[in-house]
């Protein structure tokens, strides 16, 4: 779990935003007015997963502090780690219990908000959205060479000829990066695209989306998802695999799903198209 | 005043590989208190707002053909610079088999300025001789070399109860984790063996239970049991409201430096909370050569400064 938080280190130091719901819980950060970062824990990747309330419950939680926290436990490289909320004071608990006697125990104290996370979909919009996915590891290459040129960066996606074309202009000079589809597949895991839609993103944003991504991503290199939707949102998606934790009460058919974790960034573009 | 001595094989590796090192950690210079019987490194050993360390060793274990003399009682003690002490032991290991002889010597560095104490290391072989000098700080005077005598004499005066600490590895990951989180360290010890540790800030407590260690002098009455289903928090609790444990608050700096003690390789560690909880103390033994005793010619002692709680 650790892993995924970190990937929103780059945001600066606040508050985080967590939902529990009967189907799981995620954490979303929000900034800038047009950043907004999720991490999704469904219930099945839990070993076990309780919840009773009313009405989903939704508090802050300083997000520094939770990514320091969670590294402590991490240390023992156990899992039986325990998350329970509310405590008697509202706070998030945290608990881990070893074999030989040993307990280590949290408490963060949550704060009450009155935010709430804007809800983006890329979908919907009759089909005019672009999808495409790529190789984690050459996105985030490709993103971390962009830091050159400048400050705006644009993401092309054209069906023809089909690919994907990443472009940024600045005083020093233009960098574009090519992703072609035909002559390239081994690099695309996904590609969906009926007419060109062509964005700009400031480029500290997008740097924002591949830069704290845990090792694992790239090492695994499933493939992150982008999608550009209605009025040039941009969705950027990782898939993180989890190690298999035991199964106790979970249902006699794992799926490949069970083993995979979503971190998902929405972007909204640049004001000048 | 006279100091010379030889060194054992064994002095050289005890102090080369082991004590120099985890005291370095602790920091640079540090007080050498020779006696008749005794060789006493210390850190902050007067005046001590750092962790305070003690390791006394038996002559007949460092040195062979030990000889000291002075007007105060055959008591000397000066300051060196440690990390120049590791460098001279290191480099005399490499001259295998030649006789290893240490002696305080006055020397002038150079011909206008007057002669200055030195801790000269010979290594006397048959093809070559190498000498080392450790430049030491003027021995101490009387009146000091007294306060550092008391202050071992006051260190045997252990805690009631001393338990077993945890595995050092395991606590160095944990304590350099804390570090983030805040600056002071709650330890609480347990007669029923438990050790607690805990950082608190306004926003975020974590801490961590050792449970069932083994206890050193005063223990938990036979019947008397600590609930096993509360918290670790509520445990404490339960177990400080009853008598039965101590709780003090250290700098988390102090205690990560500490445990850098394993350096020394002991064989046991204990932790405590002296009289009036006056300080954090730390209790290595280490073994007799394949035995499970401890050896008593090698006793060492952490003492660490306990913080006025706030609140």
């Amino acid at each position: 779990m650790e892993e995924t938080t970190e990937s929103f280190l780059l945001f600066t130091p606040q508050d985080a935003i967590c939902e529990v719901s009967e189907h799981g819980l995620v954490i979303i950060v929000e900034e800038w007015g047009c950043l907004q970062a999720r991490v999704y824990y469904r219930k099945e990747l839990f070993v076990s997963y309780e919840y009773s309330a009313e009405s989903r419950p939704r508090f802050g939680v300083s997000l520094g502090l939770l990514v320091d926290t969670l590294s402590t436990f991490s240390s023992t490289g156990t899992t039986g780690l325990e998350l329970s909320y509310p405590g008697s004071d509202m706070q998030l608990l945290l608990k881990l219990t070893d074999a030989d006697n040993t307990c280590i125990y949290a408490e963060i104290r949550t704060k009450v908000t009155d935010t709430v996370p804007k809800e983006y979909s890329v979908d919907g919009d009759g089909g005019r959205r672009a999808v495409f996915a790529v190789k984690s590891a050459a996105l985030k290459e490709a993103i971390d060479d962009l830091e050159w040129p400048g400050s705006s960066i644009s993401i092309t996606i054209s069906p023809d000829p089909a690919g994907v074309i990443l472009r940024g202009e600045g005083h020093h000079g233009d960098l574009q990066i090519d992703f072609p589809y035909d002559a390239h597949n081994e690099l695309f895991a996904a590609f969906q695209c009926q007419s060109e839609v062509s964005y700009s993103y400031k480029y500290k944003f997008l740097r924002a989306t591949t830069a704290n991504v845990p090792n694992s991503v790239t090492k695994d290199n499933r493939g992150s998802k982008l999608t550009i939707g209605a009025g040039g949102l941009l969705k950027v998606q990782h898939l993180i695999s989890l190690r298999q934790a035991q199964q106790h009460n979970m249902d006699p058919n794992p799926t490949q799903q069970g083993r995979v974790s979503y971190v998902e960034f929405y972007l909204m573009p640049d004001e000048e198209a | 005043m006279k100091f010379k001595a030889f060194f054992t094989d064994k002095g050289v590796t005890t102090l080369e590989k082991k004590f120099v090192p985890a005291f370095e950690k602790i920091g640079k210079t540090c007080y050498v208190y020779l006696t008749r019987t005794h060789v006493t490194l210390m850190h902050n050993a007067v005046n001590a707002d750092g962790v305070q360390a003690i390791a006394q060793f038996k002559e007949a274990l460092l040195f062979d053909d030990y000889r000291i003399s002075s007007q105060n009682e055959d008591r000397i003690a000066f300051t060196l610079d440690l990390n120049l002490l590791l460098r001279a032991l290191k480099s005399s290991v490499s001259m295998d088999g030649d006789k290893l002889q240490i002696k305080l010597v006055k020397k002038r560095p150079s011909l206008n300025e007057r002669p200055m104490p030195y801790l000269t290391l010979e290594s006397k072989g048959f093809r070559s001789a190498v000498v080392q000098d450790i430049p030491i700080s003027q021995p101490l005077s009387r009146g000091d070399v007294q306060e550092l005598q008391d202050t071992i004499d006051a260190v045997h005066n252990l805690p009631r109860t001393l338990v077993q600490m945890p595995d050092l590895g395991q606590l160095q990951i944990l304590v350099d984790r804390l570090k983030n989180v805040g600056e002071a360290l709650d330890v609480a010890v347990t007669f029923h063996g438990d050790v607690h540790l805990q950082v608190s800030t306004t926003l975020v407590s974590i801490g961590s239970e050792f449970r069932r260690l083994q206890v050193l002098g005063e223990r938990a009455a036979a019947g008397s049991t600590l609930d096993a289903t509360a918290s670790p928090a509520m445990r404490l609790e339960q177990a400080l409201a009853r008598g039965e444990a101590s709780s003090v608050q250290v700098k988390i700096k102090h205690f990560a430096k500490s445990l850098q003690c394993s350096l020394t390789r002991p064989d046991t560690c204990y932790v405590g909370v002296a009289p009036s909880d006056s300080y954090l103390v730390m209790k290595f033994q280490f073994y007799a050569p394949a035995t499970h005793h401890p050896d008593t010619a090698v006793t060492l002692h952490y003492r660490l400064p306990v913080l006025e709680r706030v609140g």
